[in-house]
């Protein structure tokens, strides 16, 4: 009985220290922002504020979600929403197990999973422009783009073989919101992935249609994550791509 | 005794529902559970067709050319279709312009294109839910600053489960998506 309580005690605890707490929503100040996609006519997009999680969802997060949400546990999940490698490196449906440690990100997870994470927090897919304009601060400037050495910082981590497991979050420097690992870690799913590029451009052949219409084309950075994202569909899953959530500025929780 | 044959009535009941939902098959684009707002001003599942073979597809109201093309390219596809066939299909064109495509607009459209009451149903939907259907169907759309959408088109053809059978990007004249079509209303229960 006493064990009982204590395991529950324990447990209450581990589902606090994963819950939003430890991955809060920090404010992203609203700007009008010169992306990477063409935008029609405008030259720039207007970004409203909005909120982001501080670091990509771990496992230990991930976790707490499949806990309560029983159709989303490895096993349950339909194919369709979420292909045969959802969640593989994890040792069982409930216990990511010594292949995936609880502070890492959690990879191998569907778009159709990380829209039901997110919603379940009540919370939502960033939007791509909200990720975007997220993921061009440095730790001291809110548009580091032009930043040469910032630049090729990123590119280095491109350049890492992707073979290992990702680290763990919140090791390396925060950006100026305090959000970290927006690069660095995993590529991270956002709300319109599959609709970046213009619907008659052929994602085969990047280079032709798709790209000649992308501004700022020397952030390879950038254009690399556009390109990836076009070629995933939502029911993939990769040992590389996690994600993180959003609120609207607005939302109170 | 009444209480407890009322009781095992509703658990039987409770099972019908669970083992329906749980019958859906794995691979069926009826695992989605969204909600459609319908022409009728009604809310809707995605999976409101099943049960009967069906195209479906998305469009947004306000657009000139693409919507009324591709309302009339079902209606052409269709119309190669004996009329047994025919009377079999379902067709479900759900909108991502939800703000806009009110049940009223949708109603309007499907009077001005004749669309048969009773196998057609314009819908729309919200987000994130228009998002999840477009993911499964393979369509892109993005709204662009001026407030139009630049989106892909895509036919998809669905069997009586929501399982994808053929799809096509072709609003006219695809004989390979034709040949499908045609395959699975002749073998559908009516």
């Amino acid at each position: 009985m006493l064990a009982g309580c204590a395991a529950t005690g324990a447990l209450l605890l581990w589902a606090w220290a994963a819950s939003a707490a430890g991955n809060p929503f920090l404010p992203v100040a609203g700007a009008e922002f010169r992306s990477t996609l063409p935008s029609g006519r405008q030259d720039k997009v207007v970004v409203r504020g909005f909120l982001l999680q501080r670091h990509p969802v771990t496992n230990a997060e991930f976790l707490a979600f499949v806990s309560t949400h029983r159709e989303w546990q490895r096993g349950s999940a339909p194919v369709i929403l979420a292909d045969a490698g959802y969640l593989g490196h994890w040792a069982a449906p409930l216990d990511p197990g010594p292949g995936a440690a609880a502070s890492q990100p959690v990879t191998r997870v569907s778009w159709f999973a990380a829209q039901a994470y997110c919603e379940a927090q009540q919370a939502r897919l960033p939007s791509w422009y909200e990720w975007e304009l997220a993921a061009a601060a440095s730790a001291t400037q809110r548009d580091a783009r032009a930043d040469a050495s910032w630049r090729q910082q990123i590119l280095d981590w491109y350049a890492h073989p992707a073979g290992d497991a990702p680290a763990v979050v919140e090791q390396g420097a925060a950006n100026v919101y305090g959000l970290y690992d927006i690069h660095g870690l995993v590529w991270e799913w956002v709300h319109d992935f599959d609709s970046l590029l213009p619907a008659d451009a052929d994602p085969e052949r990047f280079c032709g249609s798709g790209a000649q219409n992308l501004q700022e084309k020397e952030n390879y950075a950038v254009l690399m994550r556009i390109a990836l994202l076009g070629s995933l569909r939502a029911a993939d899953t990769g040992h590389t791509i996690g994600f993180r959530c959003a609120r609207d500025a607005g939302a109170t929780r | 005794m009444k209480r407890r044959a009322a009781l095992i009535g509703a658990l039987a009941w409770a099972g019908v529902l669970v083992s329906q939902a749980a019958d859906v098959p794995g691979d069926s684009l009826y695992q989605l559970r969204a909600t459609l707002a319908t022409q009728g001003g009604t809310q809707a599942g995605f999976d409101l067709y099943r049960g009967h073979p069906a195209v479906l597809s998305m469009f947004y109201g306000s657009c000139p050319a693409y919507c009324p093309m591709l309302i009339t390219a079902v209606q052409v596809y269709e119309s190669h279709l004996d009329q047994t066939s025919r009377a079999r299909l379902r067709v479900l064109l759900v909108s991502f312009d939800a703000a806009h495509d009110t049940p009223q607009r949708l109603a309007e459209l499907a009077r001005l294109h004749r669309a048969d009451p009773q196998r057609w149903t314009f819908a729309s939907a919200a987000e994130p839910d228009a998002r999840r259907i477009a993911a499964l169907l393979g369509f892109h759309y993005r709204r662009l600053e001026d407030g139009s959408f630049d989106h892909s088109q895509i036919l998809a053809l669905v069997d009586a489960e929501g399982r994808m059978v053929a799809s096509t990007t072709k609003l006219i004249g695809d004989a390979a998506f034709e040949a499908k079509l045609r395959a699975l209303t002749a073998s559908s229960p009516p």
